[in-house]
């Protein structure tokens, strides 16, 4: 087993990648009395489109399914895995993203038996007509309710904007429609295609002992047979990749009090390395703060104008083949929120410029905020990124963020402040 | 490890070499008046923006920034019927940041609580307005999200007009027209001056050396008096019902129920284990019955006070549905008034249950709250909780399920 330690966090992770191409990583937390395991395959709610494991043709899948096999995972013939943990005295739960699906448990018992039951059930499909017509109401019902959440129509109505012919515009549970075509073929399908050890990482985070550990799950892998390991053929492709097909500007009006508004930032430029991923990544999050963190001039004019408030924020999300960021607030001045905002965006190199002496700052501060995610066992995992960051995890994270110098900061934001990148969605009360 | 700083005012240090970051909780606690929480809720937000020292939040931003990102905030909160004003503090230790943090935040917390921007008796006139209006916004706000509305709306129908517990603890838009930047300074002196306090610090630090360090804190003595959290309300003669109609897609559904059982009384953990069963973890009736076998709700769930001796149900249905789920709800509370659950039922709640207490200790933030209320209601540590758990049989969770009562039924519906 591969090990490396953190001497500076009084860590150490274990790793071994198993025979079947699955890829384990342990991280002990002394002291601490919960275990929190991830199960995750690198299939996320944009794969709708690919070459199914050993065929031939290319199929486009309905909108939802990563979500959709995610739910039906825990349903098999006779039980639910769901009550398996629950017997095991263990809390189980799963999530779907843009890209990646997790399931997981956390425990503070009977750790072997639950990772048993993880491997398990993920490892062994069962889907019926009847179970899939049943999850479709279920389903169908959550997508109802995120329909009634303000803060997500304006998140998804942004990303509609921005990708307007790319699957990330459709909600990652898909729609009423697209989940009533979904069928247990194409279920199957899809599992048999990214489901495979080797597109699966599993991590384990707290009180753990690693040789032990290590060795339930090699015993739990080498009892089972799994098909020759094919790499998942993904026929992902932006509609236009110099993201001239960005919608500038739509609205939406709902029953609410407050307008909202969302500014997003669609960047364009290609990843080859991980590694290299996570340092454009790192480095973008910091030139966000240095233009709009609470310890800048922009924000103290733009609060004491109301043009925002403590609603206010922001984010960049990096993902397998797009980035954005995306500026957000509660605002009675819409308008002006999103030119201000895109004035600040187009004049980041003065704004750089004028922050040298606060850098040192707000990079030490960004620093404290992953340190403290070191002691938070769902963080630490959660945060895991597999592939898309060469394999980093939190302390390697800790490490290329202290490496991040003021001059990558002016050369991420000419890479990534594009105007055709930009657009504004806004959530209007009925009454406007 | 326990001191007193003065009177009224009492430290608590739980060193910790589990954790990375050190937490510092303190709180100013007083019985709620029908004015105090939304005055309290302005004034801490006015503390945590600016202070003599750091004018603007910009000023106080940095200095955070500097000292590794330390956060500092404060919020309101409410144990039963008392009202608390909450600062909290938490930042890489000492031993991480190779230097001495815990002294530097120490300092910023006595200028945040000692030092506010106060000049001639008076808040500083920009600064209270654009707090006060920011907080009318977010308490506005708060109300687009459908859940939170629904479950506002229940308790309005739940407590009489006159409770004082009608008023949430963050506080009504209505009552800050009142608040000026003159009258809310006697309510800071009151709360400084006046207000139990306690003071929590949880990480990998010396006693000692904190009850030191944390002497810079001009705390003044103050009367001692026993906290009265318990709240109880007479039955209504019939079930109160409301029906409200908005353009929503989802309906909400909620019901309020009385339910006397009080945090660590004789039926303490026998009403954790009926929650547990009722909706309160995903092993339960509700789970199970409303949202998977019947697929008629997105989610059904319920939750016990233990303060106010409140339960109380929320769900997410077809408005068409609401009639049937609410019967279902009341067949499954039927059920357990009847101990008609599995051994096998009882021992996945008890379970779950102590799996949630057991990983309690590892997050900080519950490690400090369920200290706040041993404190504040001077019981000795919590001991032998599991066996607690584990003891509660059938009879006892029937024996719960037979004191609910229902009182009142809120829904939102988009359909007329």
């Amino acid at each position: 087993m591969d090990r490396q330690t953190y001497q500076e966090f009084n860590r150490t992770i274990y790793r071994q990648r198993l025979a079947n191409g699955l890829l384990v990583q342990l991280l002990p937390m002394p002291g601490f009395q919960k275990t929190y395991a991830t199960f995750s395959t690198d299939f996320g709610s944009i794969d709708n489109h690919f070459i199914p494991y050993h065929e031939q043709e290319a199929v486009r899948v309905p909108d939802g399914v990563a979500h959709f096999l995610e739910h039906k995972m825990f349903e098999k013939a006779d039980h639910d895995a769901f009550d398996l943990f629950g017997k095991l005295g263990a809390d189980s739960n799963a999530y779907t993203s843009f890209t990646q699906t997790s399931y997981l448990f956390s425990t503070t018992s009977h750790l072997h038996e639950n990772l048993d039951v993880l491997l398990d059930f993920v490892q062994d499909p069962y889907f019926t007509a009847q179970t899939v017509q049943k999850e479709q109401g279920i389903i169908g019902q959550e997508i109802k309710m995120y329909d009634d959440d303000a803060d997500w129509r304006l998140y998804l109505g942004l990303i509609g904007n921005l990708y307007p012919h790319d699957p990330m515009r459709i909600d990652i549970a898909g729609t009423v429609e697209s989940i009533g075509q979904i069928t247990p073929e194409i279920l199957m399908q899809s599992y048999r295609t990214f489901y495979q050890p080797a597109n699966m990482n599993l991590f384990i985070v707290g009180n753990l002992d690693p040789d032990e550990t290590l060795d339930w799950i090699v015993q739990n892998q080498a009892a089972k047979d799994f098909p020759p390991a094919e790499n998942p053929r993904r026929l992902f492709e932006l509609n236009d990749p110099t993201a001239h097909d960005v919608i500038p500007f739509r609205s939406l009006t709902m029953n609410i009090a407050r307008p909202k508004v969302m500014v997003g930032l669609r960047g364009i430029k290609q990843f080859n390395d991980g590694r290299e991923r996570l340092h454009y990544k790192l480095a973008v999050d910091l030139l966000l703060d240095v233009l709009f963190d609470d310890t800048s001039d922009n924000y103290l004019r733009l609060y004491n104008n109301e043009v925002l408030d403590d609603s206010f924020g922001y984010n960049f999300e990096m993902q397998r083949g797009f980035h954005f960021a995306y500026f957000s607030s509660n605002t009675d001045q819409m308008e002006r929120f999103a030119d201000e905002v895109v004035a600040i965006l187009e004049s980041a190199d003065k704004q750089i410029d004028a922050a040298r002496t606060r850098f040192a700052g707000i990079k030490r501060a960004e620093l404290g905020r992953l340190m403290g995610l070191l002691d938070s066992p769902e963080a630490i995992a959660n945060r895991y990124a597999g592939r898309l960051f060469d394999g980093a995890n939190l302390m390697d994270e800790i490490e290329a963020l202290n490496a991040i110098t003021l001059d990558d900061l002016y050369q991420v934001a000419t890479e990534f402040i594009t105007p055709q990148g930009i657009s504004v969605y806004q959530v209007v009360p009925h009454h406007q | 490890m326990h001191f007193d700083l003065a009177s009224g005012v009492a430290l608590h240090v739980i060193p910790t070499k589990q954790f990375k970051m050190t937490h510092v909780l303190i709180t100013f606690t007083t019985p709620q008046t029908r004015d105090n929480a939304t005055a309290r809720n302005l004034l801490a937000n006015l503390l945590e923006t600016s202070t003599h020292r750091y004018p603007t939040q910009t000023a106080l931003a940095r200095q955070l920034a500097n000292l590794y990102g330390a956060y500092v905030g404060m919020g309101v909160g409410r144990v039963g019927r008392l009202h608390t004003v909450r600062l909290r503090a938490s930042f890489v230790n000492d031993q991480i940041a190779g230097t001495n943090l815990f002294t530097q935040v120490v300092e910023l917390i006595n200028e945040i609580l000692f030092h506010p921007l106060i000049d001639d008796n008076e808040f500083d006139g920009p600064t209270f307005r654009i707090q006060a209006h920011n907080l009318q916004q977010t308490i506005t706000a708060l109300y687009d999200d459908k859940q939170f509305y629904a479950n506002r709306q229940l308790m309005n129908l739940y407590y009489p007009t006159d409770a004082i517990l009608r008023v949430p603890s963050f506080g009504r838009v209505a009552d800050l027209a009142k608040l000026t930047a003159q009258n809310l300074v006697p309510v800071y002196r009151n709360m400084v001056e006046r207000d139990r306090v306690d003071i929590f610090v949880l990480g990998d630090v010396d006693p000692v050396t904190v009850k030191d360090e944390l002497t810079v804190l001009p705390f003044a003595g103050r009367p001692v008096a026993a906290m009265r959290p318990y709240y109880q309300q007479p039955l209504y003669p019939a079930i109160r019902r409301r029906v409200e109609h908005q353009p929503v897609v989802q309906a909400k559904l909620n019901l309020g129920y009385q339910l006397p059982v009080y945090y660590q009384d004789q039926n303490y953990y026998a009403g954790l284990v009926f929650n547990g069963l009722f909706g309160g973890t995903p092993y339960s009736k509700l789970f199970t019955n409303v949202r998977e076998k019947a697929s008629l709700a997105y989610y059904a769930t319920s939750r016990l006070l233990p303060f106010t001796g409140f339960l109380g149900i929320q769900t997410g249905v077809q408005a068409a549905d609401a009639q049937r789920v609410e019967e279902l709800i009341a067949q499954q509370l039927a059920d357990l008034c009847m101990g008609k659950f599995t051994t096998e039922q009882l021992v996945e709640v008890q379970d779950s249950l102590i799996n949630q207490y057991r990983a309690s200790h590892d997050l900080a933030n519950n490690i400090l709250g369920r200290q706040l209320l041993r404190a504040l209601l001077d019981l000795p540590p919590e001991t032998a909780v599991a066996e607690k758990i584990n003891a509660v049989t059938p009879d006892d969770v029937a024996r719960v399920a037979q004191l609910v009562k229902m009182q009142a039924i809120y829904l939102l519906s988009g359909e007329k």
